[in-house]
């Protein structure tokens, strides 16, 4: 996990008084369909800070940093630099206006040099020299102290030596405005620290960045300014000098105001579906977790803790350890060799387009994704009932638009997902991983998630691995918080003060 | 042994030059990103077009030139095919191949047999003189002295020149030449007419210099000898020569066995570059060098959102 050592060189630094914004967003608002990826938001950018955009994953930062780099041209409210209102159409635009955008995704040559990519598009002239060229982007590295060999190939570069890449396109086109997308994600911590180093001096130069993340330790390292995103809203403007605890960010970070309530009866707790028992191994340290039938269990955590290696491990797509993990009293091995389509394991996967669906079939082929065995009869299948029962389900479930032939990309995200649901409560399983089920729904299609997850329990246990607190609480029996790969605690939602001890724990504190 | 070698060899530079354009012609489509399996087609419509123009204008020069432009009207519609309406590439590559040759040989039928004004060997002045080599290379037609220079022009384009860096970020990466300002669409049309124009001079060699009248089956399957060339070279315009040269050899070769009345069955001589093609994919493929390839190579760019 995130090892860094980064200080700041000169302490906290105080915002001047005069301090004019360079960039202002007023009152930005992005809808995609129902949803509201952004809300309101209003944030001032000033020259030589650092400001963090601190959210969970979903919670708008990249829908607004998107506005800002022109990407998207937002709903409602506008942009204004140096105190002048700008509409960006491109990201030309953006960029002409000294707006950046380093993504998580680089946009590299790879079959080019590192002077190649940095001037592709701004060679200044017909001809090019490559000695010439490599000269005046290993200068511009030089001055701000970035370590990077000009005329290296892309293809053998680390991938922090490619961030620094992407950091030269900007700065050759002299952005004022530097945004970093989760740009520690890819990074070993010493590349972690020389990029902490590296966006300092950049502020000393003048230049503003914006860095987006979820991992709290780097925010608090590194930031002048924080603001936290939650839900397409600013929650909150903190100065990281005057923060308390980590536990304080993180439970601003996730929240605890109710939004929305379902009614859940009692059910019965029948035998364990799914035990993991002392499991180390896959950057997990020491997992014991049971679900039983009956019983929804909730995983939560700051994303990138060891969640999604815990439920790879669990639905069969990397190998756990050698007895670790037993799914309805048998070993995975076991387990997996005889699965059968019905009445075994099911998953909701967090990427419904990619890993849940195919986005080019219709919703027959993708109801038969993972039950073909159910329509079977020897060599044949039976098209003929998987479209009569995928009919049922779009009507069971009100799933739109009502069409069998309709293409999964076609659907929205809602419905998309309850098609997943459909397809998977068809299996009648006996567990049930969700992964992040309701990230990205408007709120009548959660209500529908969360009531059929609910119903679910009469048949199976459910482990729910979520960054919604809310979700957590209103859905678990218990709920397990993992930090750095290592469960910290199981608190039963019955007792009223687990929601207030869930907060330090995401932090990684343990009173 | 010279008195027979250098014949050889010098029938090889001739025989190697068609391939050669349109080797490079082809490598210059790829290294925008796309994928022209319609070489063949191209080649047999443009020598055509040579032919005719030379036929009834009577100047060589200007045949040249209007074989290089049918090519550039085949690319154009392939190019319109995979660039504009996103059609596989694959596919309308095949089409314009089956499309050209049945073109050219619809439209010849009248000029079967007859001979048009093209080009002749002459001794290139002062590098002639040089033993060996210059009865090897300089005592050949005009063409195949335009053809020296072209690779080199090539490779100065890829490398010396913002126009050809972007033409290859356009082929590895179009999303990263559009995330700083290029425009990834005209480019691709820029390399795919451009490399046309190299395909169609190649035909145009067929029928103005290699023979200096139309017959059916001119292209004679060097078309789909440059898509494998293209392979073998790994993309670099100073290895077509060397591929192209070698190929050119095979089949100056392989006719003099016949000439020479060789017990071997004609049939058999007539698979030797073929048989080469393939050996030479595979020694290029064990050798690991597919990723050489530009990486967008034959996926189209689909438009935003």
């Amino acid at each position: 996990m995130s090892g860094f050592n980064f200080v700041r060189p000169a302490g906290f630094r105080q915002l001047p008084e005069d301090a004019k914004p360079v960039v202002s967003l007023k009152g930005l608002t992005k809808r995609f369909g129902k949803v509201v990826a952004n809300d309101g938001i209003t944030l001032d950018i000033y020259p030589g800070r650092i400001k963090a955009l601190l959210g969970e994953n979903g919670a708008g930062k990249s829908t607004m940093m998107s506005m800002l780099a022109g990407r998207y041209q937002p709903d409602e409210g506008h942009i204004e630099v140096k105190g002048k209102p700008v509409r960006f159409q491109t990201s030309k635009d953006a960029i002409a206006a000294g707006i950046g955008m380093v993504y998580q995704n680089f946009m590299l040559v790879d079959s080019m040099t590192v002077a190649e990519n940095v001037l592709l598009g701004q060679e200044g002239s017909f001809f090019v020299n490559p000695r010439e060229m490599e000269k005046r982007v290993g200068e511009l590295a030089k001055q701000y102290g970035l370590a990077i060999d000009p005329a290296a190939h892309i293809t053998d570069l680390s991938m922090g030596e490619r961030q620094v890449v992407e950091i030269l396109k900007l700065l050759y086109r002299e952005s004022q405005i530097l945004i970093f997308d989760e740009p520690t994600a890819v990074l070993t911590p010493e590349e972690t620290n020389s990029l902490f180093e590296a966006l300092w001096r950049m502020t000393e130069q003048g230049k503003s960045i914006i860095f987006i993340s979820h991992k709290l330790e780097e925010v608090i390292a590194l930031a002048d300014e924080i603001a936290i995103l939650r839900r397409g809203r600013i929650e909150g403007e903190l100065d990281p000098a005057a923060i308390e605890s980590k536990a304080d960010l993180a439970s601003k970070m996730v929240g605890k105001d109710v939004l929305l309530e379902v009614d859940r009866n009692e059910v019965e707790i029948g035998e364990p579906v799914l035990e993991v028992k002392n499991m180390n191994g896959l950057g997990l340290r020491n997992i014991d977790l049971e679900v039983k039938k009956g019983e929804v269990v909730a995983l939560v955590g700051v994303a990138g803790n060891g969640q999604k290696a815990l439920v790879e491990a669990v639905t069969g797509l990397v190998k756990p350890p050698i007895d670790t993990v037993f799914i309805m009293g048998q070993p995975w091995r076991k387990f997996f060799a005889e699965s059968t389509w019905n009445r075994s394991m099911c998953y909701i996967p967090e990427d419904r387009l990619g890993l849940a669906t195919l986005r080019n079939q219709n919703l027959v082929d993708n109801l038969l994704l993972t039950t073909r065995k159910g329509f079977a009869k020897g060599w044949w299948l039976d098209k003929k009932k998987a479209e009569k029962d995928t009919i049922d389900l779009i009507e069971k479930f009100d799933i739109r638009p009502g069409r069998i032939h309709a293409l999964a990309w076609q659907l929205s995200g809602g419905n998309l997902q309850k098609a997943v649901l459909a397809r998977e409560l068809y299996r009648q399983p006996r567990l049930i991983v969700a992964e992040q089920p309701t990230q990205g729904l408007d709120v009548s299609a959660t209500e529908e998630v969360w009531g059929r997850l609910l119903q679910a329990r009469d048949m199976a246990g459910i482990l729910l691995v979520t960054g919604d607190l809310n979700e957590a609480l209103q859905l678990a029996d218990k709920i397990a918080v993992i930090y750095r790969g290592e469960i910290l605690g199981i608190l039963p939602t019955s007792d009223p003060e687990t929601t207030s001890k869930i907060g330090p724990l995401m932090a990684g504190v343990v009173e | 042994m010279w008195e027979l070698m250098i014949p050889l060899l010098a029938a090889t530079v001739q025989s190697g030059t068609p391939i050669l354009f349109a080797t490079l012609g082809e490598m210059m489509t790829e290294k925008g990103g796309v994928l022209n399996l319609g070489v063949e087609g191209m080649l047999a419509v443009s020598a055509l077009a040579a032919f005719v123009t030379s036929m009834y204008t009577g100047s060589p020069w200007l045949a040249f030139i209007a074989g290089g432009f049918a090519g550039f009207a085949m690319a154009a519609l392939h190019g319109f095919v995979c660039i504009t309406c996103l059609g596989n590439q694959v596919v309308s590559g095949l089409a314009i191949t089956i499309l050209g040759l049945g073109l050219a040989d619809f439209i010849g039928v009248p000029y079967v047999g007859l001979p048009a004004p093209g080009f002749d060997p002459f001794p290139f002045p002062v590098l002639s003189e040089i033993p060996i080599i210059g009865d090897i290379f300089f005592k050949h037609d005009a063409l195949v002295y335009v053809s020296f220079v072209v690779p080199v022009i090539f490779w100065f384009f890829l490398k010396r020149t913002s126009l050809g860096m972007h033409v290859s970020a356009t082929g590895e990466m179009p999303a990263a030449a559009a995330a700083v300002g290029l425009k990834p669409i005209k480019l691709r049309y820029l390399a795919v007419v451009v490399g046309g124009f190299l395909i169609g001079l190649g035909g145009a060699y067929l029928s103005l210099a290699y023979t200096h009248l139309w017959t059916n089956g001119l292209s004679g399957g060097r078309g789909w000898i440059a898509v494998a060339l293209v392979i073998f070279a790994f993309w670099r315009p100073g290895r077509a020569v060397i591929g192209a040269y070698l190929f050119g050899g095979v089949m100056a070769f392989q006719l003099r066995l016949q000439a020479m009345g060789t017990n071997l069955p004609s049939s058999l001589l007539l698979m030797l570059p073929y048989l080469l093609t393939i050996i030479v994919l595979i020694i290029s493929a064990a050798r690991g060098r597919r990723i050489d390839a530009p990486a967008a190579l034959g996926t189209n760019i689909e438009p935003e959102g």
